[in-house]
């Protein structure tokens, strides 16, 4: 919300500078945006070009004798509309420049020395106008300060209103809030009441079948009016706001929805039929309105209709065939209550914001019903003449009063400070709230008829202290309890994050970086991965970011393309985050993906990235959580997201835990730069990491006798699972062997086409005693037997 | 016979030994089974016992002589073969490593470390939510019902799904919802901050469709607003790491909270650079306020009993204020030159 420092001060009466008054504002909530303060300018001086001639090195040049009235100065100009006698705006060597944001500095142009400048409305920041140089039409005396010259000593606020102060959309309601905060005295509404009302409208209104969406329409006729070019003080007060004015009549109406926060209507009269309804509108009827564009308006929508048209959306936007032009001779001013709700459905469906539409959704004062009408009244006769009819309504007008019952000390309870009942007593009256029965203990309130926002009690404690001023809360640090202590430590959540913090710092240490990206995905991404169908984006704003995603693995290869353009070859990226199985389940993994192109380096040979380099680290992971990875559940990963050969997924019981292996060379299709690439998935919440138990790590030498270590092969089908194997030779004796240690894998035609050959070491201990030759005889027996048994293997020789 | 010409003749030979095979020979012929020395002890065989004990005690003395000089110049023998070989094993060691680059954690990682340890000296503990929330959580148990203007303040995407009330599932706008959650899950106290991610549909240079924050509540029977100013002015003290810490808190509204309050960071510009804490420039740094009585009332929270207080905070702008970084979206662009520049090794973090 805009207004100038004259434009409150029309309602306020007030010493205080506009810094000042800013800093009121925000400090009652009413956030101070921006002020526009121009005594800066006052350097800025008139001056007139008192002769001009071409520059001799620049055709489009002229020097020109300019005379700021205490010296004459050479300047050099471009600008097309350089003339003798024009006066301008003139800025002397060293002055800066606010829309160019330069000094000047005096200097030679094309050989010629120029001594300052004469301003364009945009070098003052003015408007976006460099079509040439300012041109006074008055005649001020040369040195006449910028500010004087171009009116520029009414500074201008910007503030913010938060939803529930639609008390404050208009000028007088903001200096109501800054009479209560001490910052001046509100001034009575200045404007004489037209008493006479001579004859009755021949308009009149019915309100039908709408919703309840208008509870009281109020309406006058002005008959023979003039509408003319509205007069400077009014239209003034509109390019303040940034509107445009159009003509008194429609500048009536735009002035006091911004003065008072009142919107109203005028209709051309002789536009409109002689009954006006206030309806809901039929499907699809359609009307165009005063921004030009035509609307198709649903059954929920509540217009102004006469018999034949919709003549305006109720509480948003007038109509165009209905409106007032400069032709206007009768008219026909509307002010009524549309009930919120319906307004804001109806302006959000329709996707207008209109200045109406944005004080009727926030709720209007219901007394400021009449006083608008009689405004208005005043405002139009004055302007354009005419007479004006009697009243003629509709509905009924809801006026009374709102009470409530306040008691003094639940301000002490929410704000934590002590404040008298007659300080309080003091602030809801400079507030204009009414106290009836009042006694130490708690007060009957009359809430004024603007502040539809204040309900209950907690409303008014905040009432009380945003005017007694946040800075008198008295701060304090709550000491945290034992029990709270207790109870991060038992959570899982801040377990959780541990565990983050520990696999961050595994892949950082392992060479991996960190990156963040969009929980989106592409349409094409959605589809190579097949993405649940409830993870559409119904308003995406973009092409990349249209579903939620269900996976990580396609961000971060077009992560690491866009990486490798920039001259990346080795990407290790991860992320931890969330995926998306459904719109009503989602899961925080990690997510890592190494690609690692082509080594040139003949000396210093990367570490070469395959399957087993991924499993390891996927292990390392694991184990960086006390867990082992070769206690879980190894199998192909089914996931498409893979190469069906050359990835896997631990489970542990159902629950997936990780899946990692090479990317399926149907998505690196898209990624043609990314041939070699892996990917880790981990889905650490599945892991009980709140479980204190740690996993007893079996290869630990920790008895000081002698151990024993010894070599097995074995020929097994070739899909035996070697994590069966190796937790099946480890429970052969629980006691004894300490360590299994797979060491090498061969594949060949002679052992036939569906066989393999695996070597392992066991280690073999004992706590108590070096063992001797008999019993480690008996356990490597005893390991041959039963593996080539269990899994039906053949032993190597 | 003449000892003295033997060990003469010995150390001589041992000395112009140059390997270790000649070493040997000279080994033998001195020392083997039909060596010189061997000899000469054998003929003592022959001698008388006076002569055998003088005799054969020098004897003996030659024997050891000469076999501490073979052994001494075996070693010598050793040590030049192994310094010879090393000449064949130079490398060239002023070849250049490749420029490797040195992986860091995202500068977000270490704000929602710090937040969570911040906080969990003051008794919060973490919770959580889903992105992907339903239109009673984010919006109308936070009082915020269907057609209030605040709802069109947070440009809210929306999934192309329903949830049970017939409402389409939304982006939190917020991490507010987790207040919701979590109240309506636990009994008062409750002490929380929920940090996560958080969805806009909103894109320019301060703008990013995704976003960070962190939610804090405290729920307890006489937790009161000078306890709201007293925490957020502590974290933010210990977050920034200024003692003197100048803020300020200003009324606002949001539907959840009454009274609500914006909170306020003085800064200054010296040398072209942000300096938080001091100056008379303000930055808005959190949204805060008492938890409206009609939200813990949605909870099932009894008013009469308890009240609380409850806040939210971009997680990235303060991300921003700390390092001074300017542009949100390079959080999300992944671009490993910007992860390098400004992210954290394992050391920092």
């Amino acid at each position: 919300m805009k207004f100038s420092y004259s434009w409150l001060c029309d309602h306020l009466e007030t010493d205080k500078n506009a810094t000042e008054i800013g800093d009121a504002l925000t400090n009652l909530g009413l956030e101070l945006e921006s002020l526009t303060d121009y005594s800066s300018y006052s350097k800025f001086v008139v001056a007139t070009i008192k002769d001009f001639h071409k520059h001799p090195n620049a055709d489009r040049l002229n020097i020109c004798t300019v005379d700021d009235g205490t010296k004459t100065y050479q300047v050099i100009c471009g600008a097309n509309n350089v003339k003798k006698g024009l006066k301008g705006i003139f800025a002397k060597d060293g002055m800066y420049i606010p829309g160019t944001q330069i000094y000047l500095k005096k200097g030679k142009i094309r050989g010629e020395i120029s001594e300052g400048m004469l301003l364009s409305e945009r070098e003052l920041n003015l408007s976006d106008d460099h079509d040439g140089i300012i041109e006074l039409s008055d005649n001020f005396e040369n040195g006449t300060s910028a500010i004087d010259a171009l009116k520029l000593n009414d500074p201008v606020f910007e503030i913010g209103i938060t939803p529930n102060r639609g008390d404050c959309l208009g000028v007088r309601g903001v200096a109501r809030d800054l009479s209560a905060k001490g910052i001046g005295k509100l001034k009575p509404l200045k404007y004489e009441k037209i008493t006479k009302l001579d004859f009755e409208s021949p308009i009149s209104w019915n309100i039908e079948n709408d919703n309840n969406s208008c509870e009281y329409v109020v309406s006058r006729y002005f008959k023979d009016v003039k509408n003319t070019v509205s007069p400077e003080w009014l239209q003034k007060k509109l390019i303040c706001l940034g509107l445009r004015p159009i003509n008194a009549l429609v500048d009536i109406t735009n002035f006091i929805t911004h003065d008072l926060g009142r919107p109203l209507h005028v209709f051309d009269a002789d536009k409109v039929e002689k009954k006006l309804h206030m309806r809901l509108a039929k499907p699809n009827e359609k009307i165009l309105a005063l921004d030009n564009k035509e609307y198709t308006l649903d059954s929920n929508s509540t217009v102004i209709a006469d018999n034949n048209n919709a003549l305006a959306i109720a509480g948003i936007i007038g109509g165009e065939s209905s409106g007032c032009t400069e032709d206007t001779k009768n008219v026909f001013l509307e002010v009524a209550i549309f009930e919120k709700d319906s307004v804001a459905k109806t302006g959000r469906t329709l996707g207008i914001n209109s200045d109406a539409r944005y004080r009727f959704e926030r709720g209007l004062d219901k007394k400021m019903v009449l006083e608008g009408l009689n405004y208005a009244s005043y405002l139009i006769n004055k302007i354009c003449g005419g007479s004006v009819s009697k009243n003629v309504d509709s509905g009924k007008l809801d006026t009374n009063e709102r009470k409530i019952k306040y008691k003094f000390d639940y301000f002490e309870k929410v704000i934590g400070i002590k404040l008298e009942p007659k300080k309080q007593i003091n602030i809801l009256k400079d507030l204009k709230f009414q106290i009836n029965q009042s006694n130490e203990k708690e007060c009957d309130l009359l809430i004024p008829s603007w502040r539809n926002d204040i309900e209950n009690n907690i409303d008014v404690v905040e009432e009380v202290i945003r005017i007694y001023g946040y800075e008198n809360i008295t701060e304090s640090i709550p000491s945290p309890s034992d029990d709270e202590f207790v109870k991060i430590n038992n959570s899982f959540i801040n377990k959780k994050f541990k565990a983050i913090k520990k696999l961050k710092k595994i892949l950082i240490s392992n060479g991996v970086s960190e990156i963040i990206t969009f929980s989106f995905h592409s349409t094409k991404a959605h589809e190579t991965l097949s993405g649940d169908k409830s993870l559409k984006i119904s308003n995406a704003i973009s092409d990349d970011q249209q579903f939620m995603r269900n996976s990580m693995i396609f961000n971060h290869l077009e992560t690491a393309e866009m990486n490798y353009k920039k001259g990346y070859k080795n990407i290790q990226i991860f992320e931890i985050g969330p995926i998306y199985n459904t719109s009503q389940s989602q899961e925080n993994i990690l997510s890592m993906l190494i690609s690692s192109q082509e080594n040139t380096n003949s000396i210093f040979k990367s570490e070469d990235f395959n399957f087993y380099s991924i499993s390891n680290l996927v292990s390392k992971l694991i184990s960086s959580l006390n867990f082992d990875a070769k206690q879980f559940n190894i199998s192909r990963s089914t996931s498409n997201t893979f190469h069906p050969g050359q990835s896997a997924e631990l489970n542990m019981g159902k629950k997936l835990i990780a899946r990692y292996g090479k990317v399926h060379p149907l998505i690196i299709e898209e990624f043609p730069k990314l041939k070699n690439s892996y990917a880790i998935e981990l889905f650490f919440e599945n892991l009980p990491i709140d479980s204190i138990s740690r996993t007893n790590s079996s290869n630990i030498l920790d008895s000081q006798f002698q151990f024993s270590e010894k070599d097995f092969s074995f020929v097994f089908e070739k899909e035996q699972n070697l994590f069966e194997v190796q937790r099946y030779v480890n429970g052969i004796d629980k006691n004894l062997i300490k360590n299994v240690e797979f060491f090498d894998l061969y594949e060949s035609k002679d052992l036939g086409e569906n066989s393999k050959s695996v070597t392992f070491r066991v280690t073999i201990q004992s706590k108590d005693k070096t063992l001797d030759e008999k019993v480690l005889e008996q356990i490597h027996s005893n390991i041959l037997e039963k593996v080539s048994n269990k899994f039906k293997a053949n032993i190597r020789t | 016979m003449d000892i003295k010409k033997v060990l003469q003749e010995a150390t001589k030979e041992i000395e112009q030994s140059s390997g270790q095979q000649e070493l040997q020979n000279v080994k033998v012929a001195y020392l083997g089974k039909k060596g010189k020395i061997t000899d000469l002890l054998k003929s003592l065989k022959d001698l008388s016992l006076e002569e055998k004990k003088s005799l054969g005690s020098k004897l003996n003395l030659l024997r050891a002589e000469v076999e501490n000089l073979i052994k001494n110049k075996l070693n010598d023998l050793k040590v030049e073969e192994i310094n010879s070989k090393l000449k064949n094993e130079y490398l060239d060691i002023s070849f250049p490593p490749p420029n490797s680059i040195a992986s860091k954690v995202h500068p977000i990682s270490k704000t929602f470390d710090e937040v969570i340890s911040i906080f969990g000296s003051m008794g919060y503990s973490v919770a959580e939510g889903p992105d992907i929330e339903t239109d009673f959580y984010n919006f109308s148990a936070l009082n915020i019902p269907e057609n209030h203007p605040a709802r069109e303040m947070q440009d809210t995407f929306y999934i192309d799904d329903t949830d049970k009330d017939n409402k389409p599932y939304v982006l939190r706008t917020h991490t507010s919802p987790v207040q919701i959650r979590t109240l309506l899950n636990e009994k008062p106290p409750v002490k929380i901050i929920a940090p996560g991610r958080t969805y806009r549909c909103d894109s320019d240079s301060t703008h990013s469709p995704m976003f960070h924050q962190v939610e804090g509540l405290f729920i307890n029977k006489n937790t009161n607003m000078g306890d709201l100013k007293g925490t957020l002015i502590e974290f933010c003290k210990q977050f920034f790491n200024v003692q003197n810490l100048k803020v300020r808190f200003r009324p606002s509204y949001f539907p959840f909270t009454e009274p609500s309050a914006e909170m306020d960071i003085a800064y200054e510009i010296v040398n072209n650079k942000i300096h938080l804490g001091t100056g008379d420039l303000w930055l808005e740094i959190l949204g805060c306020g008492m938890v409206n009585p009609k939200v813990l009332e949605n909870c099932n929270v009894d008013t009469k009993i308890y009240q609380g207080f409850a806040f939210g905070m971009g997680l990235d702008r303060i991300t921003m204020l700390k390092y001074g970084l300017t542009d949100i979206r390079s959080f999300f662009s992944g671009n490993l030159n910007w992860i390098v520049n400004n992210g954290f090794s394992i050391g920092d973090y």
